[in-house]
């Protein structure tokens, strides 16, 4: 049960998983850099003051596409393996997001719908 | 250790089941304490049907009767029917994937003793200035008023029991996603392990709600926030949102394992495979996610407006569709089936018409306009009675009787049995079938008296009457369980004979390895299909050799101990100090209570490190051992 | 018992050595539950702080958009996006079987971590100065027990992640350690995907 049972690898197959490693990598390092792209942009745009109703769907959506790039690269989610990981996290974040609309729309803030 | 025949003295056996990882023992710490709170909660029950058997009756002061009534539901609610039901979900659904033991055998244990540590501390409020007495739904414009500790009681026990509920929750999905047999494909499943995971997912989900719900409560009442005080910016309605959040979920955590122990004793005892499988698993998965989508319909009366009440009222009955899909499946198995009615079974049929009806006030209610007229009255009371006594404690009782023999090794008396379902089922029918028309005739719900000549007398009696004989009922049930063991006759493989999945395809008393080796299921009812094909011997999916169990260990009681203590600290320390909330801020201030607090989590967090830092590698059951076992079960059936 | 192996050639480590053991799977899929039921403890959070943002009891209290700086929020959002990074990096190694930069990465991951809180703390420290405090108004409450609950994660976090590396330290790497440190690596990922969210709406909106 606990046992490697992993049979030795020929070298050319060690060499082929690190070369896959390290092409993951480099995709890692460029979600990072788009990420950190995206900060700039959302922060840039809020601090530029211009109209909120423009900067609030956008600045959002940045963040969901950061969270998806964290999801999917640094959390692996793009493997083999993560079927039930992707169909919790969207369950969890469905929930999230109607919990989140409920406390905004109907706690007695201003007129209930 | 394989010997389970061998003699054992008190204390080992007391520091076996303190420090036990294995599944079947949790379950049967699980039965122990949830019984025993079933039992208080049954006491409280029966003050409560006393104290309003007769008009102006003064048994319970009224303060009194608030603190039974709020303990009543939640140590009903968190400390009796859920445990139970994690009782036979422990006992069941390892083996009837085919697992040798749950995912995490360590986290198993660490959430029957946070569960267990919860529940007494929850109830030393008894003893300790007052119980609760904001209903057990704690609404927190009331429950921050409330003077004294109670309330902080409520919370800490909620909180830890919770944690180990979460923790159990994860527990299983795990076990059931990761640990199935080769095989035992998701469309395989018995429809207990089925039910099993959508409530543990329905518990991943809605129990961290809760836990920031009572953070909020907490915080409030023990920590000088403000999340609730409306004169410093709160807001209360965000309590009732965060506690139907998790509340409504709730009531499909205690409901699908129930359907899913009815499940598997239809099909048994009708002899027949489970009417409409796929349609079953579709139905629980819908009702599970329905039921988080619909919790506002207990808020219809707070004012959220027409469009909110409008959302929430057609979801609600939109979970009619699923359960009453379930209903009808239920009726199509036993249809043409070759019956027999033991026990469990006369439980099964009596769940029927009973749940059906809960199942159709529900449906009256989910029109918000009519639930003006229902709401806070004894109509809600008799509703929600008879979808939990008449579903999830039918379910217990029937799932009691049926897994008995497969966590204990004997059989409940049948004699005995049957005469205690028929004065439950009496009993439960007129406690409650009286209260929806008390209800419509206005006798509100939560009142600790009523008046002579409003015409609640002879309905209020008789109520009374029925609790009684609920009460009987029970009493003969533990005389039944005390016989049982005390006689402790030993029945073998497949007790009921007509055993269908792959718990029952094992030796009784099940060794604590489970299965010598793993089997190979064949298809749905995976027992049912060898004995067809077999001789009702399961083909090993693997050759017999070494395989690998988990260490026992001490550290999920220290933890959960860790957490009890604290509890005292962060219970005491709003007392007397001047930032407090006016329930708490006229009662001595205890110096300590910060340092107990600072103790108690310095414990938690010190078992969890060393949990961390040491390796915790398990060990192997030897070949020769399994061999032996096999040779010695052999010449048992043979005798 | 070989999952007890530790310095375990290159050729015989798995290609995925955090889920080569059973026990390793469950690891693996049992804290993705986790995160999933975090998911809903943060929302609810989350959605308390939106429903009292702002609600103060009366005029003299300080708002969102008379708090909080951009720059400091800016910066610590890029200590811990880069915290992220250096455990991805942390990961990388330990499948690569490279025990001593795993360990390094790591060790990485807590100094940017410890930045982080340092921040915080400092964030915190005027706020309250600033009369901005967990028992002045309901915002005060809901803004600190989010923020909190989140400074909370990054602490175990940090805590997790050290434990890690002493423990380690004289053993080395093993399927068994790996992982271990693979569910550390998931749990500082979603901190971060968690402070995101953060950023973006108390920070970001919150000053809109």
């Amino acid at each position: 049960m606990a046992e490697i049972k992993q049979e030795p690898m020929s070298k050319k197959k060690l060499e082929y998983v690190r070369r896959e490693r390290t092409k993951e990598m480099r995709q890692q390092v460029v979600s990072f850099g788009l990420m950190i792209f995206f900060t700039f942009i959302a922060f840039g745009m809020v601090a530029m003051d211009i109209d909120a109703s423009f900067v609030i769907p956008v600045v959002i959506g940045l963040a969901f596409v950061q969270v998806i790039l964290q999801f999917f690269y640094f959390m692996h989610m793009k493997d083999k393996g993560h079927e039930f990981a992707k169909l919790f996290m969207m369950t969890g974040m469905f929930f999230a997001l109607s919990f989140i609309v409920t406390f905004i729309y109907i706690v007695w803030i201003g007129s209930p719908i | 250790m394989a010997s389970t025949a061998k003699k054992q003295g008190v204390g080992s056996v007391l520091w076996d089941y303190l420090t036990t990882v294995d599944h079947k023992k949790i379950a049967i710490l699980y039965l122990i304490a949830g019984g025993f709170f079933f039992v208080l909660g049954g006491i409280e029950a029966m003050l409560i049907r006393i104290q309003l058997a007769v008009p102006n009756n003064d048994f319970l002061s009224a303060g009194l009767f608030n603190e039974v009534i709020t303990m009543h539901g939640t140590t009903m609610i968190f400390l009796a029917a859920m445990p139970l039901l994690f009782a036979f979900m422990n006992a069941t659904v390892p083996l009837q994937i085919g697992a040798r033991d749950v995912a995490f055998p360590f986290l198993n244990a660490l959430g029957v003793w946070l569960f267990i540590f919860g529940g007494i501390f929850l109830n030393l409020s008894w003893f300790l200035g007052g119980a609760p007495d904001a209903g057990w739904t704690s609404y927190a414009s009331l429950s921050i008023a409330s003077a004294g500790h109670g309330i902080d009681f409520y919370a800490l026990g909620l909180q830890i029991t919770g944690a180990g509920t979460l923790i159990s929750g994860i527990n299983f999905v795990t076990t059931i996603i990761n640990m199935r047999a080769p095989g035992m494909t998701y469309m395989r499943m018995p429809l207990m392990t089925w039910t099993t995971l959508v409530a543990s997912v329905l518990i991943v989900f809605a129990f961290p709600p809760l836990t920031i719900g009572i953070f909020l409560l907490m915080f409030d009442r023990m920590f000088g926030s403000s999340f609730f005080l409306v004169e410093t910016g709160g807001n209360t309605i965000i309590w009732e949102h965060l506690f139907w959040i998790f509340g409504h979920p709730e009531v499909y955590i205690l409901i699908l394992p129930a359907f899913g122990i009815f499940s598997e004793i239809f099909s048994t005892f009708s002899r027949k495979r489970l009417f409409g499988y796929s349609a079953m698993v579709f139905a629980t998965v819908l009702i599970g996610f329905f039921g988080f989508m619909v919790w506002a319909h207990h808020m219809f009366t707070v004012g959220l407006g027409p469009t909110a009440n409008a959302i929430f009222a057609v979801a609600t009955m939109a979970i009619a569709v699923p359960t009453g899909i379930k209903i009808f499946n239920w009726v199509a198995t036993v249809w043409g089936g070759s019956i027999e009615f033991t026990t469990p079974m006369l439980y099964a049929l009596a769940f029927i018409p009973s749940f059906t009806m809960g199942g159709v006030t529900g449906v009256m209610q989910a029109a918000a306009p009519a639930d003006y007229q229902y709401h806070d009255s004894y109509f809600i009371v008799a509703h929600f009675h008879y979808v939990i006594v008449g579903g999830v404690v039918f379910g217990l009782l029937a799932g009691l009787h049926y897994y008995w023999p497969l966590m204990f090794g004997n059989m409940l008396s049948e004699k005995l049995g049957k005469i205690t379902f028929v004065l439950f089922v009496i009993g439960f029918h007129t406690t409650f079938l009286i209260q929806h028309f008390l209800g419509l005739w206005g006798m509100p719900r939560r009142v600790f008296t009523y008046l002579d000549g409003q015409g609640y007398n002879t309905a209020n009696i008789v109520s009374s009457i029925g609790a009684l004989l609920m009460a009987i009922a029970v009493i003969i049930l533990v005389i039944n369980i005390i016989m049982t063991l005390a006689k402790n006759q030993r029945v073998g493989r497949d007790p009921w004979g007509d055993g269908r999945t792959l718990e029952w395809s094992l030796p009784l008393p099940v060794p604590y390895y489970n299965f010598a080796q793993t089997p190979l299921v064949r298809g749905l009812d995976a027992y049912w299909i060898e004995k067809k094909a077999n001789n009702g011997k399961m083909m090993p999916a693997e050759s017999l050799e070494d395989f690998h169990m988990p260490n026992n260990s001490f550290i999920p009681f220290v933890l959960s101990f860790g957490l009890f203590v604290a509890a005292f600290g962060a219970l005491y320390f709003a007392s007397g100090k001047e930032w407090a909330i006016d329930a708490v801020a006229d009662l001595p201030q205890h110096p300590w209570a910060l340092w107990v607090l600072i103790l108690g989590l310095a414990i938690t967090f010190g078992s969890m490190i060393t949990r961390s830092l040491k390796d915790d590698l398990g060990y192997y059951v030897t070949k020769e051992e399994v061999l032996r076992d096999l040779e010695e079960e052999e010449q048992r059936r043979e005798n | 018992m070989a999952h007890m192996e530790y310095n375990v050639p290159s050729e015989r480590w798995p290609a995925h050595p955090e889920t080569a053991t059973m026990e390793g799977k469950n690891k693996f899929v049992g804290f993705w539950i986790f995160l999933a039921g975090e998911t809903a403890l943060f929302a609810s959070l989350f959605a308390t702080y939106l429903a009292l943002k702002d609600s103060v009891p009366s005029d003299d209290h300080l708002l969102a958009a008379d708090l909080f700086a951009l720059p400091l929020a800016f910066v610590m959002t890029m200590f811990l996006l880069t915290s992220s990074l250096t455990s991805v990096y942390a990961v990388y190694h330990m499948r690569n079987n490279n025990f001593a930069k795993m360990q390094l990465w790591l060790g990485i991951t807590v100094l940017l971590g410890l930045g982080f809180l340092a921040l915080e703390i400092y964030e915190f420290i005027e706020y309250t100065h600033l009369g901005h405090t967990f028992r002045s108004s309901a915002f005060g409450s809901a803004f600190y027990f989010l923020l909190g609950t989140h400074g909370f994660h990054v602490v175990i976090g940090l805590v997790w992640i050290t434990l890690l590396i002493i423990r380690n330290a004289k053993r080395g790497l093993s399927v068994y350690t790996a992982a271990k440190v693979n569910t550390a690596a998931l749990y500082w990922h979603f901190i971060d995907v968690v402070w995101v969210f953060i950023f973006t709406i108390v920070y970001l909106l919150g000053v809109l």
